[in-house]
C-alpha cells in the first residue's frame, strides 16, 4: 500500500490527525508517521489518484491545518511513498536538513499575490502611449476592421505592447511588497499576469502586507487587479535536502 | 490562532482561492527525490498554456478587436492618470475577468476532464472573423 505525503512537522507540536480530511474519494484517514523527532503527515495513498479539484483542496486543507498548529513543509501535490517506512526512513536521513527549515520558517506565512492588467484599461494604456498604435488602430477602424492578415499583425504589436507593460508594471508591485517580506520568491506568469510573487512573512506583519497590497491597490485604480492569497503553507520557500535552506 | 482563517473559510463555496493558488500546489512545495508523484497528466501545461495563449493567433485577432471597439475619442487630450483613474474605471470594472479567466478556464477544463466539475468555465467564443461579432467572453 503506498502513502500520500502531505507535509512535514514536528512531532511534538502535530496536531490530531483525526481532524484532518485525507485526498481521495471517500477522504483517506490522515494519520502521522514519526521519524525520529519529526513527523509526515500521510495518508494510504488512493487507487488512481489525480489531481482533481477536491484532491488538490484537500492537500492545502490538510497543510493549513498543520500550518495552525506550527511550522510545516508542504510537499508539492501528488508525493507517493512507497509504504510509511520510507517516509519514516527519509525523515531520519535528512533530519537534518528538514528541523534547519522548519526553525527558519517558524512563525511564517506565504503570501501570494498576483497583479493582472485589466485588459481593457491596459489597451487603452497602451494605445495612449503609443502614437503609431493608435494611428494603425484608427487605419483598421477606417477600413472596417481591415483584413484578417493584417488584424493579426495588428493584434500582435498591441500583445507585444501589452507584454512590455506588464514587464514594466511588475517591478512597481514586486518591490513595494518586498519590503515587507524576509524573503521573496517570483512565480511564472500564471494566467496571464503580470505579477505573480510570492512573499515570506513574520505572522507578526501580516496586516502590514495586507494594509500595503490594499494600498497599491488604490494607487493602481482600474488599470490592474491585485489579488492576495494568503497565509498559506510556505510552498514557495522549502527546498530539497541537498539544497541550502534558504 | 485563527490566522490561517481566511484560507481555510474558502475551502466551501467559491473555489477561487484554490484556482489562485494551484501554481503553488502543483509547482511549488517540496520535491523529495526518493518519492514518486501521481500522474499530472494535462495539468501540468498549466504554467506553460497561459503563455502559449497570450501568444496565439486568436489573441491577435481579439485584441485587434478590441482596440477597434475602444472610444479613444478625447485620448489626445486626455492625460494618462486622468484616463485611468477616471473614464476607464467604470467599464473596465466588469472587464475585469479578461487576462485572468483564461487560466481559470483552462484549470476549470482539466477539472472537468476528470468529470469533477460542477462548474461551468465561461464559455469563450473566439471566432472573430466576422467584425461585428463579440470576439471574447461575455
Amino acid at each position: 500500500m503506498s502513502t500520500y505525503v502531505y507535509g512535514i512537522v514536528r512531532a511534538d507540536g502535530a496536531p490530531d490527525p483525526a481532524t484532518l480530511t485525507g485526498v481521495g474519494e471517500p477522504p483517506a484517514e490522515v494519520r502521522l508517521v514519526r521519524g525520529g523527532d519529526l513527523a509526515a503527515a500521510v495518508s494510504t495513498a488512493p487507487e488512481g489518484l489525480r489531481p482533481k479539484r477536491r484532491d488538490l483542496g484537500a492537500h492545502q486543507e490538510v497543510l493549513v491545518e498543520l500550518a495552525r498548529h506550527g511550522a510545516v513543509l508542504p510537499m508539492r501535490f501528488g508525493a507517493v511513498a512507497e509504504d510509511d517506512s520510507e517516509v519514516a526512513a527519509e525523515l531520519e536521513r535528512s533530519a537534518g536538513h528538514y528541523a534547519g527549515l522548519l526553525d527558519r520558517l517558524a512563525d511564517r506565512v506565504e503570501v501570494n499575490v498576483k497583479a493582472a492588467h485589466v485588459e481593457e484599461a491596459a489597451l487603452r494604456t497602451v494605445l495612449a502611449e503609443d502614437e503609431e498604435l493608435r494611428a494603425a488602430n484608427e487605419e483598421l477602424r477606417a477600413a472596417g476592421g481591415g483584413s484578417t492578415a493584417e488584424r493579426m499583425a495588428f493584434g500582435e504589436r498591441v500583445s507585444d505592447a501589452l507584454a512590455e507593460r506588464r514587464e514594466r508594471d511588475a517591478e512597481t508591485v514586486v518591490r513595494p511588497l518586498s519590503e515587507h517580506a524576509e524573503s521573496v520568491v517570483l512565480g511564472p506568469p500564471v494566467g496571464g499576469c503580470l505579477a505573480n510573487v510570492s512573499l515570506l512573512v513574520h505572522r507578526d506583519r501580516l496586516d502590514e502586507v495586507h494594509r500595503a497590497v490594499a494600498a497599491l491597490q488604490q494607487e493602481k485604480g482600474g488599470l490592474m487587479e491585485i489579488r492576495l492569497n494568503g497565509p498559506l503553507p510556505p510552498y514557495s520557500f522549502v527546498t530539497p535536502p541537498g539544497q541550502a535552506v534558504g | 490562532m485563527t490566522v490561517m482563517q481566511q484560507s481555510a473559510s474558502r475551502r466551501g463555496g467559491g473555489s477561487t482561492g484554490l484556482y489562485d493558488v494551484l501554481d503553488l500546489i502543483l509547482d511549488k512545495g517540496l520535491v523529495i527525490d526518493v518519492f514518486a508523484r501521481v500522474s499530472l497528466v494535462g495539468i501540468e501545461l498549466l504554467t506553460v498554456d497561459v503563455r502559449v495563449v497570450v501568444a496565439s493567433v486568436d489573441t491577435y485577432l481579439r485584441f485587434a478587436s478590441a482596440c477597434n471597439r475602444l472610444d479613444l475619442s478625447g485620448s489626445d487630450s486626455v492625460g494618462l492618470p486622468d484616463l485611468v483613474g477616471g473614464t476607464v474605471e467604470r467599464g473596465a470594472r466588469g472587464k475585469s475577468k479578461g487576462m485572468i479567466s483564461g487560466a481559470a478556464e483552462a484549470i476549470s477544463d482539466t477539472f472537468r476532464r476528470d468529470g469533477d466539475d460542477e462548474k461551468q468555465p465561461a464559455r469563450r467564443r473566439r471566432s472573430s472573423s466576422s467584425k461585428d461579432k463579440e470576439s471574447d467572453a461575455e
